[in-house]
């Protein structure tokens, strides 16, 4: 709710190498570093070669540690096994021509593969096997092999069989049979019985059918993959085999073989150890398939609850969202927990991408690009689904969120589940497509939400009943409408690929994550406590610019103490809440205000472009600290409209005290010596790119008076009177020393600094859109050059280009935006009459001062000496005319005009934090470090302008036409 | 049940109601008591929404309540608009013993009255009250809900006054607050116990009563669907599931 997230923005589109992982089940790379070894992919051109003569042309694939083959269409045949199961590899030296290959795999398997590309490819290919093979070695994976398979009930059951036919010879039975017979890992159906009737399901023959299917085409670590596994999946998988093929078929396998003990560790490591999601996971717990007689049970609870508490214990982002339950309860009936672990891993993160975090993504997306897939084939639904305004996420919402298991009898459900993990998610959609057009004619009668909802009900209620009752032939009467969906799901939808559900996600993901942000947004604004005085737009563009800042620079994650900690003692907890640290701040305050950010106007005679930097100043620490009212080290978006709204709406008296207690670190009503110099340095850095030196000398004042008046003003201990020409009081420099009531004397002594809290500090602070994109510059001479160049990347060698070009040319100039740019031209400043007597000011001012200056150890009377002597040799005031913005460094000239109005006052200036001043400056030199050197030829060059042959210039253009491309 | 949608609406109104709240105050609960006048711990979960219906027999007129109620996790928030677009009534419900539930219950309510049917009825619950409730009360509360006040009352009978004590202390959530807040925001209030059922009743009844009849009549009769069907289009024209406000008030965020 208060959160905001800015994750949505990172989506990148896979990569293909990246699909060709996916599309092989691969579990995710680990990121380089944390790898043993490099080891290098490759892939080439081969051919799978059959006993029976069948041969598979396709393309083989050494993704170390796996092994991958497919198929041209992608579906004939397949595999993915590890190479630790590759027991022999030989070259066979059969006919010329041929480089073939023969590979004996753990489970006794013997394959042929022909790798038809070339030769040096080939050979290339083999010793790149060779070496990855050695490093499983070496890592000693062959000898797991064993003791993993020893898991899988697909080993009990071809072992059953080869029993059988041993039987007769009664001899040497393998000890191993009987040992993995109780070690193989199942879910809580072997206790508590598989949902439906199992002769209905006929389970015999499927698992005979199977049982054959393993023993010949290899079983978990190495199962191979033809049309005929594709067709028993979608006749339904037997109830005890169905775990582990749902792990092999969706790659989760291989997830559990890499991590061994992973599952019962990450349990262990946590435990007794609650927050939101394990809070969340317990109300669900018992609402989770609650007909099913082991959720009736502690066991089946107790296992549903580790399994779901892993998950979110692994992936604290996503935690727990409703609906995962479900999954989880649903496959925990064929699997164990480790297995069901490894698998709601893979649904979450690679089957059903987004779907289940936080602002659900995922859903939203494919829900709309089911429905533009329902616009696609179904057009005549969609138009009349438009016309009555139903919607269909209504009713599909939870079929691809709970994979159908909470629309429809288990039975019917799993059953599709079956085909999602073989096919992958494009079966969702095509079942969901199924539905709709079987249904076809009644939904053209529904008329709302409801009749819609009340229609797939019954549906799915009678899923089981025959398709065609009415019909003569018993093989048609046969047929139940659950096998009717089934047909036209994969006939009649066959259209649906992989490849269009990849392409339609990409199509309207940025539509989905617009309105999701823009849905935060407003729920951001709607929850604020207060508006104060902004209305909801500004307070819209006060989101935007802390999502930009969120974007810039993430608030650390860890920063915040987990949900479970801020659980108050009245048993409500708080909101989790978006708050921002300080370097976050930094940014948000550059997007709104004009002196928090340093902006150089780049005019390369190409182009003209704002760079802009965040500016870094206590004053703008100070500010975040002043704003952080509860005193957590962060700022909530409330925090912010309260802040802004103290600071932007205030008129000249109001802004004097809000400066004042901005400074006023212990909010004692008085500021001290130091932090009425600390305020004096915060109006330099807000006026630092000021033209003229107007500002620098109303601060120049402003101190002068400052010490003045608080001398003057400062109680004397012994006696009242005023006009005592005998020293002031000494006071330490962090004492109380000067009020508000002297603050505002001082500040209004002074006509700019009165003009500039009256009005210019108001609009130094600006609501206005933020561009999350890079500002569009106005293409002057370019033209539509610049709607090509589409990245950062390229924008910014394009700037590089361009200013090199406007250096060659004289036309490169760069100079600093001014916080308030109120004043264009140089002036002179104007002191008003000061309101005490002569008298009163030398003698005061003078202590205050003195004692000043030998307390801090730099001050800027000697930093200003030594600098007027060099600096002033110009004459000041600064020449007017001469000054070209391509020179113009705010720095220096800084120092120097506070030098000169020390000048004018005829009296030593004060002393300022020097190596903050110092610092500016070198920053200021690193931000234009490499315009520097340039900046003096742009310089040399613009003297000489005419000294530029039209050549030159002919060069110059063709630059700027060759160069971006 | 598969009467046409049109051939009902002539006999009885329909109201599209729907129920939002933090999780687990009992929404899906309350809905059940009303739907089936039974109170059961486990249930079916809630995935986006549950659909239910229920007539209400009003004086003359039969209602005929389109229930959809919400999933209360956070993150399903997004997808709230798509069951309250078109509602005539809400139910917004929080529990008694829990103080955080009224906070969220007041940003549903705010989000409601922004981006709502403008013409919605919102009720407020305060669902468990039979937690903060005297053990023997709750009979006779559901027998004469006048009496619940009392039963509110921890102090009004002495002799119950160390057990009713005691559970007193588990209400978070002052009857009188919820109620100020109620009639400030304009609300219809009612405190409520899917448990023993006191409340459930006359809280659908109310809205019932509250809900402008002719008016959804008139716009059933006249156009396709029922009212607000028109004016929603605007905003769901590419469909999928809507986010946007009322008026789509649109892309305002930018890419980066
Ligand atoms: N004592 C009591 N418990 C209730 C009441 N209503 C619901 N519950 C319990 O609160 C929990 C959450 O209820 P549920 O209806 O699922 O909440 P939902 O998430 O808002 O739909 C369940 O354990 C219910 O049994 C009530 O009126 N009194
Ligand atoms: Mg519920």
């Amino acid at each position: 709710m208060s959160t905001i997230s800015t994750h949505l923005r990172n989506f990148k589109e896979p990569t293909k190498e990246q699909q060709t992982h996916l599309f092989f089940a691969l579990p995710p790379e680990k990121p380089i570093g944390e790898k043993d070894v490099e080891l290098e992919k490759m892939e080439c051109q081969a051919s799978l070669v059959l006993s029976g003569e069948e041969v598979f042309a396709g393309k083989l694939h050494l993704l170390p540690p796996y092994l991958a083959f497919c198929s041209l269409d992608r579906k004939s045949a397949r595999f993915t096994i590890p190479l630790s199961t590759i027991r022999r590899v030989e070259r066979l030296n059969a006919r010329a021509g041929v480089y073939a290959l023969s590979l004996s795999l753990y489970h006794g398997m013997k394959f042929v593969i022909h790798i038809t590309s070339l030769r040096p490819t080939a050979d290339l290919f083999c010793s790149l096997l060779r070496d990855a093979l050695k490093v499983e070695l070496q890592r000693g994976r062959m000898k797991l092999v064993k003791s993993f398979v020893k898991t899988c009930y697909s080993e009990v059951l071809v072992a059953s069989t080869e029993n059988e036919e041993k039987e007769a010879e009664a001899a040497k039975t393998d000890d191993n049979s009987s040992s993995s017979e109780s070690s193989y890992l199942g879910g809580l159906g072997l206790k508590f019985k598989f949902p439906g009737d199992p002769k209905k399901l006929r389970e015999a023959s499927k698992t005979k059918l199977w049982t054959t299917y393993l023993k010949v085409h290899g079983r978990n670590l190495t199962l191979f993959r033809y049309a005929q596994c594709t067709r028993l999946v979608q006749v339904g998988l037997p109830n005890r085999i169905r775990g582990e093929m749902w792990e092999t078929l969706s790659g989760s396998l291989y997830l559990r073989y890499e991590n061994p003990g992973y599952y019962e560790r990450i349990l262990k490591e946590n435990e007794g150890r609650t927050n939101t999601a394990t809070e969340e996971i317990e109300k669900d717990l018992h609402r989770s398939l609650p007909e099913y007689s082991a959720y009736q049970s502690e066991e089946g609870i107790a296992s549903l609850r580790r399994v779901l508490q892993a998950y979110s214990f692994k992936n604290p982002e996503t935690g727990y969202c409703q609906a995962m339950n479900i999954l989880a309860a649903a496959i925990l009936i064929y699997m164990s927990e480790e297995q069901a672990f490894w698998l709601l891993e893979v649904i979450c993160d690679r089957l059903l991408p987004g779907y289940y975090s936080p602002s659900m993504h995922g859903t939203l997306l494919d829900q709309r690009v089911f429905e533009a897939l329902v616009h696609r084939c179904l057009p005549i639904l969609y138009d009349h689904f438009q016309h009555v305004d139903v919607q269909l996420s209504v009713a599909s919402l939870p079929w691809f969120l709970s994979l159908f298991i909470n629309s429809m009898p288990m039975v019917f459900a799993f059953r599709i589940i079956d085909c999602f993990f073989c096919m992958g998610p494009r079966v969702l959609f095509q079942v969901g497509l199924a539905i709709l057009k079987i249904n076809g004619e009644d939904l053209l009668d529904i008329q709302d939400d409801g009749g819609f909802i009340q229609l797939m009900r019954e549906y799915f209620s009678k899923l089981g009943e025959s398709a065609h009752p009415e019909s003569s032939d018993p093989r048609a009467r046969a047929i139940t409408r659950f096998q009717e969906l089934l047909l036209v799901s994969f006939r009649e939808f066959a259209v649906i690929s992989d490849d269009t559900i990849v392409s339609e996600r990409r199509k309207y993901r940025s539509e989905i994550v617009n309105s999701i942000e823009s849905f935060s947004k407003r729920s951001a604004i709607r929850n604020l406590k207060t508006l104060a005085r902004f209305t909801k737009e500004q307070a819209g563009l006060i989101y935007d610019a802390l999502f930009k800042a969120i974007c810039v620079i993430p608030p650390p994650a860890t920063a915040f103490p987990t949900p479970a900690l801020l659980t108050t003692k009245d048993g409500g907890e708080e909101r989790p809440e978006t708050r921002i640290g300080l370097r976050t701040f930094k940014v948000f305050l550059s997007e709104i205000c004009t002196w928090a950010r340093d902006e150089k106007v780049v005019t390369n005679g190409v182009s003209s472009r704002i760079e802009r930097d965040v500016a870094d100043h206590e004053l703008v620490d100070r500010l975040f600290f002043f704003w952080d009212t509860s005193f957590r080290g962060a700022l909530s978006l409330q925090d912010l409209v309260n802040g802004l709204d103290g600071v932007m709406f205030n008129d000249l008296m109001e802004n004097i005290e809000w400066f004042f207690n901005l400074h006023d670190k212990n909010k004692d009503g008085y500021l001290t010596k130091d932090e009425v110099l600390t305020l004096s340095e915060s109006l330099l850095f807000i006026f630092r790119y000021e033209v003229g030196d107007a500002y620098l000398g109303a601060v120049s004042r402003f101190m002068s008076n400052a010490f003045e008046y608080g001398d003057a003003l400062l109680p004397r201990p012994d006696d009242a009177e005023p006009n005592d020409d005998s020293t002031p009081p000494h006071i330490e420099s962090n004492q109380p020393y000067m009020n508000l009531a002297t603050f505002r004397m001082v500040v209004l002594a002074d006509e700019i600094l009165e003009s500039f809290f009256e009005t210019d500090f108001n609009s130094t602070f600006k609501l206005e859109p933020v561009p999350l994109d890079l500002p569009s510059s106005n293409p002057s001479v370019l033209g539509s050059l610049w709607s090509n160049i589409a990245t950062d990347d390229n924008k910014k060698f394009f700037n590089i280009v361009t200013d090199q070009i406007g250096r060659t040319i004289g036309k490169h100039q760069i100079y600093h935006r001014p916080a308030i740019g109120k004043i264009t031209s140089l002036e002179e400043p104007k002191a008003r009459e000061s309101l005490l007597t002569p008298t009163m000011r030398h003698s005061t001012s003078q202590a205050s001062l003195d004692n000043k200056a030998s307390e801090s150890s730099t001050n800027l009377a000697t930093a200003s000496v030594s600098t007027s002597s060099s600096l002033l040799t110009v004459d000041t005031p600064i020449p007017k005319s001469k000054i070209s913005p391509a020179e113009y460094s705010p720095m220096p000239s800084m120092l120097q005009a506070a030098a000169n109005a020390a000048a004018y006052m005829e009296r030593t200036p004060f002393a300022i934090d020097d190596a903050k001043d110092g610092d500016e400056d070198t920053d200021d030199e690193s931000g234009v470090e490499d315009d520097g050197v340039m900046d003096e030829v742009d310089a040399f060059l613009e003297e000489h302008d005419t000294g530029l042959t039209d050549a030159d210039r002919e060069l110059a253009k063709d630059l700027i036409n060759a160069e971006p491309v | 049940m598969a009467d046409g949608a049109s051939g009902s609406a002539e006999r009885s109104v329909q109201v599209k109601l729907v129920l939002l709240g933090e999780a687990a105050v009992g929404k899906s609960s309350v809905v059940l008591r009303f739907v089936s006048n039974e109170f059961q711990a486990n249930k079916e979960p809630t995935i986006g929404a549950a659909f239910l219906t229920q007539k209400c027999r009003l004086e003359d007129r039969v209602l005929r309540y389109e229930i959809w109620d919400t999933a209360g996790q956070e993150r399903f928030h997004s997808l709230a608009p798509m069951y309250y677009r078109n509602a005539q009534a809400a139910v917004v419900v929080y529990d008694v013993t829990k103080a955080s539930s009224l906070e969220k219950a007041k940003t549903w309510v705010k989000e409601l009255q922004r981006q709502a049917n403008p013409n919605i009825v919102i009720a407020l619950a305060g669902n468990k009250v039979d937690l903060v409730q005297p053990s023997s009360t709750p009979a006779v509360a559901s027998a004469a809900p006048e009496s619940e006040d009392e039963a509110d009352d921890a102090t009004a009978t002495p002799g119950e006054a160390p057990a009713s004590g005691e559970v007193e202390s588990l209400r978070q959530v002052p009857r009188e607050e919820a109620e100020a807040y109620a009639q400030e925001a304009g609300l219809l209030f009612f405190e409520t116990s899917a448990k023993t059922g006191e409340g459930v009743v006359e809280l659908f009844t109310e809205i019932a009563k509250k809900i402008p009849i002719d008016q959804i009549l008139a716009s059933t009769r006249g156009g396709a669907g029922r009212p607000g069907a028109a004016g929603a289009r605007a905003g769901a024209q590419e469909g999928g599931v809507n986010l946007e406000e009322n008026a789509a008030k649109g892309k305002d965020s930018c890419n980066c």
